[in-house]
């Protein structure tokens, strides 16, 4: 049994504290993911809330043996994300290009930036499963088969939806 | 298994650029055919190029979402008053003994505080203090007698 599923039994068990050490295991990977999916934290931290909120409410829908906790929580937050996207598709990013200017980080050779802003650019505007796709897959480092799981698509299809992403974004970095 | 143009193109496509996720079975062929294929190496380099600047987007920090996060877990999971009662009168032992226990116990509850304020207390009766058994007894005999006449 590994250290996840331990702590899935002892939440459907009802340990409070197994939850906050699950919490605090995955709150990283979640908020990475839907921040990479939503371009701001305001929404970011409202579906990381409600992921968390249904990994305990939830939590006896999980079963070890059609997912990892990872790539059940990965497919939750993938859901909520879509639903919130379909619904509220204008507020995609923005926040992302404030954040990122403001960020203590060292300032990028100003060609770099340039790319580094046409990626971004790029990024958002990929169909929804081409950028859910490669946020899974490169930034989250699933396998493909997780990564179909989570997007509830065959691997075939999630494979053709990749390499049409890859192509893209190499393309828009061309021009 | 041979290695062409074309499934190179789609490897690198699907998998990215990194050897290591590439399909085991394929990747040696792979590797052989990139290091003798120019046109291989520039694809190769190309989507290397794509995924050190995916890796250069950063997220930004998010301040106290650990702390927010934890403070709304720490109050869904937080017992009312009512159960941290119940965990005093009755400690954890499973769920569903809780289940079918506290809700007995809850039952109980007034009836026991009945019961136990009405010996502790005379609501105004006087006369002679009679005990349990035969105020139990009294009674008893009361509804035999109601019946009898």
């Amino acid at each position: 049994m590994t250290d996840d599923e331990g702590l899935m039994l002892a939440i459907q068990a009802g340990d409070a504290k197994a939850y906050e050490a699950a919490i605090r295991k995955h709150l990283k990977s979640i908020s990475h993911f839907a921040f990479r999916m939503l371009g701001n934290s305001k929404d970011t931290e409202d579906i990381t809330q409600e992921t968390f909120l249904r990994l305990w409410t939830h939590a006896d829908s999980w079963q070890s043996d059609k997912a990892s906790v990872s790539t059940w929580l990965h497919r939750i937050t993938h859901n909520l994300c879509i639903d919130y996207l379909r619904k509220d598709k204008s507020s995609i990013s923005s926040e992302y290009e404030d954040e990122h200017e403001g960020s203590d980080r060292p300032a990028d050779a100003p060609e770099k930036t340039q790319q580094l802003e046409a990626l971004r650019q790029a990024l958002e505007g990929l169909p929804e499963r081409q950028r859910t796709a490669i946020v899974l897959s490169h930034y989250q480092g699933f396998s493909n088969r997780e990564v179909a799981l989570i997007m509830d698509i065959s691997v075939d299809a999630l494979e053709s939806i990749l390499a049409r992403a890859r192509r893209s974004l190499k393309a828009q970095l061309k021009q | 298994m041979n290695m062409t143009p074309e499934r190179f193109a789609q490897l690198v496509e699907i998998h990215g650029s990194r050897p290591e996720r590439w399909p085991a079975d394929e990747r040696m062929a792979a590797e052989a055919f990139r290091h003798a294929n120019h046109q291989a190496q520039a694809l190769g380099d190309e989507y290397a190029r794509l995924e050190s600047l995916l890796d250069a987007l950063p997220v930004p920090a998010m301040q106290g979402l650990e702390q927010r996060v934890l403070r709304r877990a720490a109050s869904l999971t937080r017992d009312s008053l009512l159960d941290r009662a119940l965990d005093w009168l009755v400690p954890h032992s499973d769920r569903l003994l809780a289940w079918i226990w506290r809700p007995a116990l809850v039952a109980c509850l007034p009836l026991i505080c009945g019961i136990y304020m009405a010996n502790f207390f005379s609501f105004g009766i006087t006369g002679q203090e009679l005990a349990w058994e035969e105020e139990l007894s009294l009674l008893a005999l009361n509804d035999y007698a109601e019946i009898a006449e």
